[in-house]
């Protein structure tokens, strides 16, 4: 019967409890998990019945489930939903081929966890904001032209005079609120990862690792920012498994 | 109101546990066999990404911590 790989995990002096953990859940569909290992590295598979199963949203959640609690015990690497290799053997070359790629991974997210932060705006508000902003501006910088105040020509600059000045306001806005959470990423010794613009709504999608006992204080951090930024909402959650920093694909 | 941001906090708290376990994490390649029912996974991600949109924005004067 196939396997299907849930994560790996340093198995470094952590065999034996592993081992009695995982003894006490059970994998998708109830079968048994159990550790394929090799060396200082592990995976932790359950076997897989492909054909009398339907995979779906509530498996997705359930294998999630179950990498989160390894993962409250353990150092481990999340593996993608529905990986799935055709026997112990394979899995065990697999480790072997991947071997010092896998432990340079777990070494990187030791003790670590992931927080994951949206920041939403309302986009017709903020914008409306900068625009009045931005128009005063404009009027400023403009001197009075030869070809009269009402020219088509005229109207067409300010427009997009306007809308260049609304896109450099919006992206220093968004790099003034990065700017200010990297201050407390970097006090936290965080590592990092920013997005910005991903929507007209979503102005900022960023995902953290760092140190499992720092997450209170990153919670802290993250609303004393907030605060700073009354028209923005941000979204916090966490603590996750480090899925958005496993740079990995095994061979 | 407090009821109902908490209870879409626990959906964007699923949507986000899906677009990580389907979407991020290690990768396997080469002779494994990446098994899932893709199209359907996919649609029903894309779907829901696109519900948590608007129910973020809906958030907007909501709590912005969520607790897993």
């Amino acid at each position: 019967m196939e396997k299907l790989i849930y994560s790996l995990v340093s198995a470094k002096n952590n065999l034996e409890a592993l081992n009695a953990l995982l003894a006490e859940m059970k994998g998708i569909s109830g079968f048994d998990l159990f550790v394929v290992a090799t060396d200082e590295v592990a995976a932790v598979v359950s076997d897989f019945d492909r054909s009398g199963t339907a995979t779906d949203r509530t498996m997705a959640i359930e294998y999630a489930g179950l990498i989160e609690i390894m993962a409250q015990h353990f150092t481990l690497l999340p593996v993608r939903f529905g990986s799935v290799m055709e026997s112990t053997d394979l899995i065990l070359k697999m480790l072997e081929r991947n071997y010092h790629e896998i432990q340079q991974n777990l070494q990187k997210v030791d003790n670590k966890c992931e927080f994951g932060l949206k920041i939403l705006c309302d986009p017709e508000k903020i914008m409306a904001d900068m625009k009045s902003k931005t128009e005063a501006i404009i009027k400023s910088d403009i001197a009075p032209s030869a070809e009269g105040k009402n020219s088509v020509y005229r109207e067409w600059v300010n427009k997009k005079l306007t809308e260049h000045r609304l896109e450099e306001m919006m992206i220093t806005f968004v790099d003034s609120v990065i700017a200010a959470l990297s201050v407390s990423l970097t006090r936290l010794n965080t590592i990092y990862k920013f997005k910005k613009m991903v929507t007209a709504t979503t102005i900022i999608d960023a995902v953290f690792l760092l140190d499992k006992e720092k997450k209170d204080a990153l919670i802290q951090s993250v609303e004393v920012i907030e605060k700073q930024f009354p028209g923005l909402n941000f979204l916090l959650t966490g603590p996750w498994p480090p899925y958005n920093f496993v740079e990995i694909v095994l061979k | 109101m407090y009821d109902n941001v908490i209870d879409r906090s626990k959906d964007i708290t699923i949507l986000e546990l899906l677009d990580r376990v389907l979407n991020k994490g290690v990768i396997l390649t080469g002779d494994i066999v990446i098994s899932v029912a893709d199209v359907d996974l996919v649609y029903l991600g894309v779907k829901l990404m696109l519900s948590s949109v608007e129910t973020m924005e809906q958030l907007k004067a909501g709590k912005g911590i969520i607790e897993k």
